[in-house]
């Protein structure tokens, strides 16, 4: 429980912080323009970044266990609900 | 009511029938019908945009008509009906009741359904699927347009009297000696689903009859002109539609919940999270409607809110994933097509939420936004994962269905091709709308990454009509001549079904 | 079911609610700074209508399709309708907003280079939706 809160603080800051740095950095100077190309393509990068890491995490662990857990596998072995035969069908 | 073309009957026997097997098949063929009406379509508007310039589709009013009723036909007249399909069979089994709760209102809720399709194909309407005023008060041209709009209100109240009685027949017709927890959790996706449509489709119903006197000019309910919004029209119909996205998306995970444990050898790995995420689904459906709309002029805070409310669906959508990858965890897994189907839906599922999130976010919706990454987007949910659930679990029913198997090598080379197919044609077109394509054009100016990622995702959309031309050879070639099915485990996997404990149970 | 931990989950659940948080925060902070409009912007008023664009500079003058700006300076687009929905798009400056009749959206940017830009209309208006397009010439400043 304790390194789960130490995570969420972890992660927590690591959000709150940046945001609130940018929230009071905006400044309006007269002459010099936001370039909205920039700041919404990189936004955009960012979130392909994190959605790419956590899809090869997904489809990885997916291939994974139909690779490892196929009955042709040489470890393959029944699984413990195969003798009563309850995968969740009628009671 | 298992083997119907094992024992053949006469056709009427079967059209006239209330009992919910046989309007679940009725349901069933005509959604496959449905789904190869739409495909064909869209292998129409793919030809057509192969090469800047017009090939094969006369004039840019024939090609909005195309891809308007390709829309209508997929969504409203394959997927909620083949989704009926199954609940059809399956609920009134999964509750041990000897039918639907109103057979009869069964029965009428289906035959609902063929004129609607009729309106909608005879009329063949060109405003979209979301006909949105005033473009479809003003200058949309009738009786096309007319008879759309009655179709989808036919098909509105089909839907709600089916929803009724999925929902009477899980809560009040279920075995007393079951408990609401012990509901599978197909039929809990049944219940959710069907609370959605319950509370979801009453206001498009409205908006259509308001659009309607619009159009007969003697409102002016959305129409400017005459003082109307029609951003109120656009909050309706979004109202219904993007909790329509989880009525259609949860029935597939449903049946995804039923082929992967057993597939797996391994009782599902927590049933209560799966129940929770289906109701969490089912409530936090509605935080959502106006991510459609950021840029119809909405404010800061509007924005806001719907983009918190749209991620606020995701954990939920996450926990199905999480529960079924710790449910293939040490199983002893059995690549059936269906297993195939399922494994591949759940796939692309995950890539299809990552595409909606950008849109959710709100800056990234004006590179998105109508173009063709939001025709991506949504595809692979409706296709790769809504109907690839649906056809792994057509595979999966067949032998139920018609006493016999399906050719098992042919069912494998269709998930494969459409698998490829559906990965070219979608993720490309992820990639095409960053490129600034917009959707819902006829003709494009000759930019060359716009021709060759049309050419990649038209070459997609060809594989994918190959390997559904195998399915509906495979569908009919094997209901007549298969190979007999052992109706007590079809697949050989050792456990228990639904259908052979039932057959044991005779209730007729 | 029953006899296994649910931990695992719970962090997992966890992990996505943090990311969408991430999501969250990044998104509204990029909109924030994208939606503020300079002061000294120039309005030019869009009008979409079946099947052009026409575009209205501050000191009146009139365009038709092409849309001249000057490179360096910030503008304010006032986008309108005269009949059905459009969407004023200008995808290389990630400009998008519909043009609704009976309102006017606003949407501003500042073009930084001179050039030639694409402009296309991104919500369907019927026949000639396709081809709904314009040109944005992004001018070097005279002075
Ligand atoms: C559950 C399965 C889903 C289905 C069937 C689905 C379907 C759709 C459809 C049909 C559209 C396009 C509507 C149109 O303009 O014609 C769409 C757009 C959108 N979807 Fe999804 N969606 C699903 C899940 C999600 C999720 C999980 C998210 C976000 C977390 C999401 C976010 C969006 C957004 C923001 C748009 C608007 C994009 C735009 O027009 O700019 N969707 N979706
Ligand atoms: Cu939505
Ligand atoms: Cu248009």
């Amino acid at each position: 429980m304790r390194e789960l809160l130490g995570l969420f603080l972890v992660l927590a800051i690591l959000v709150i912080i940046p945001t609130v740095d940018h929230v009071f950095a905006a400044a309006d100077e007269p002459g010099e323009y936001i370039d909205r190309r920039v700041l919404i393509w990189n936004l955009f990068f960012r979130m392909m970044v994190a959605a790419f890491t956590v899809g090869a995490v997904v489809s990885g662990t997916m291939i994974w266990l139909c690779w490892r857990f196929r009955e042709s596998h040489p470890k393959a072995t029944p699984t413990e609900y195969e003798k009563s035969g309850e995968f969740g069908a009628p009671a | 009511m298992v083997l119907e073309l094992q024992k053949p009957r006469p056709v009427w026997q079967i059209m006239f029938s209330t009992h919910h097997t046989d309007v679940g098949l009725l349901y069933l063929i005509m959604s496959i019908a449905f789904l190869f009406l739409g495909g064909t379509l869209a292998l129409l508007i793919r030809a057509e945009l192969f090469f800047p310039g017009s090939q094969i589709i006369a004039d840019s009013m024939t090609f909005n008509r195309i891809f308007t009723v390709h829309g209508t036909t997929l969504i409203f007249l394959f997927l909620l009906p083949s989704a009926s399909a199954v609940g059809n069979y399956f609920v009134p089994i999964m509750v041990r009741y000897k039918d639907m709760a109103y057979p009869k209102l069964n029965a009428i809720a289906f035959w609902m359904i063929p004129p609607a399709g009729a309106l909608i194909w005879l009329g063949f309407a060109d405003f979209t699927w979301y006909a949105t005023p005033p473009y479809s008060i003003i200058s949309s041209p009738g009786p096309a347009a007319d008879m759309w709009i009655f179709g989808l209100k036919i098909l509105g109240i089909s839907s709600v009297l089916g929803a009724i009685n999925f929902v009477v027949t899980i809560l009040k017709c279920k075995h007393p000696d079951m408990s609401i927890g012990q509901v599978p959790l197909l039929a809990w996706a049944f219940l959710s689903s069907s609370l959605i449509v319950i509370v979801a489709i009453p206001t498009f119903a409205a908006a259509l009859l308001m659009l309607l006197t619009d159009r007969l000019g003697v409102t002016g309910f959305f129409n400017p002109v005459m003082g109307g919004d029609p951003i109120a029209y656009a909050h309706l119909f979004w109202f219904t539609f993007h909790p329509e996205v989880y009525v259609l998306v949860i029935p597939a995970i449903g049946m995804m919940y039923e082929i992967i444990p057993r597939f797996s050898r391994k009782p599902i790995f927590s049933k209560s999270s799966g129940i929770f995420a289906f109701v969490l689904l089912s409530v936090v459906s509605f935080s959502s409607w106006a991510h459609h709309m950021y840029a119809t002029g909405m404010s800061f805070t509007e924005k806001t809110v719907f983009m918190l409310g749209t991620l606020a669906a995701v954990p939920a959508s996450g926990m199905h994933v999480f529960n079924f990858v710790a449910t293939m965890w040490n199983g002893r897994i059995k690549f059936l097509t269906p297993m195939m189907w399922s494994i591949g839906g759940i796939a692309l599922f995950f890539s299809a939420g990552a595409g909606g999130v950008a849109n959710a976010a709100m800056p990234l919706d004006f590179t998105t936004h109508d173009t063709y990454w939001v025709v991506g987007h949504f595809h692979l949910f409706v296709m790769g994962t809504i109907a690839f659930g649906t056809i792994g679990f057509i595979y999966y029913m067949f032998p139920y269905v018609t006493g016999r198997m399906y050719n098992e090598t042919a069912g494998k080379i269709h998930f494969i091709l459409s698998f490829i197919g559906t990965v070219l044609v979608f993720f490309t077109q992820h990639v095409l709308g960053l490129y600034g394509m917009p959707r819902r054009i006829f003709d494009y100016p000759e930019i060359p990454e716009w021709i060759v990622m049309n050419q990649i995702a038209t070459v997609g959309a060809m594989i994918i009509g190959v390997s559904m031309l195998i399915f509906l050879i495979n569908l009919i070639h094997s209901s007549a001549k298969g190979k007999p099915a052992d109706i007590h485990d079809p697949f050989g996997l050792g456990g228990k079904y639904y259908y052979p404990f039932e057959s044991k149970n005779p209730h007729h | 079911m029953g006899h296994h931990s649910n931990w695992p989950e719970w962090i997992y659940v966890g992990v996505i609610i943090a990311i969408m948080c991430w999501v969250g925060a990044e998104a509204w902070n990029v909109e924030r700074l994208v939606e503020h409009v300079p002061a000294d912007a120039e309005t030019i008023i869009v009008t979409g209508q079946q099947w052009f664009w026409t575009f209205e500079h501050e000191d009146g003058t009139k365009e038709v399709g092409t849309l001249h700006v000057e490179a360096g300076k910030a503008y304010k687009f006032e986008v309108v309708s005269t009949d059905v929905n459009h969407s004023f798009n200008i995808h290389d400056y990630v400009v998008l907003m519909d043009a609704i009749p009976g309102r006017v959206n606003t949407v501003w940017f500042a073009p930084d280079k001179a050039g030639e830009h694409d402009i296309q209309c991104r919500e369907y208006c019927g026949l000639i939706h396709y081809n709904m397009r314009g040109k944005l010439v992004v001018e070097d400043p005279l002075t």
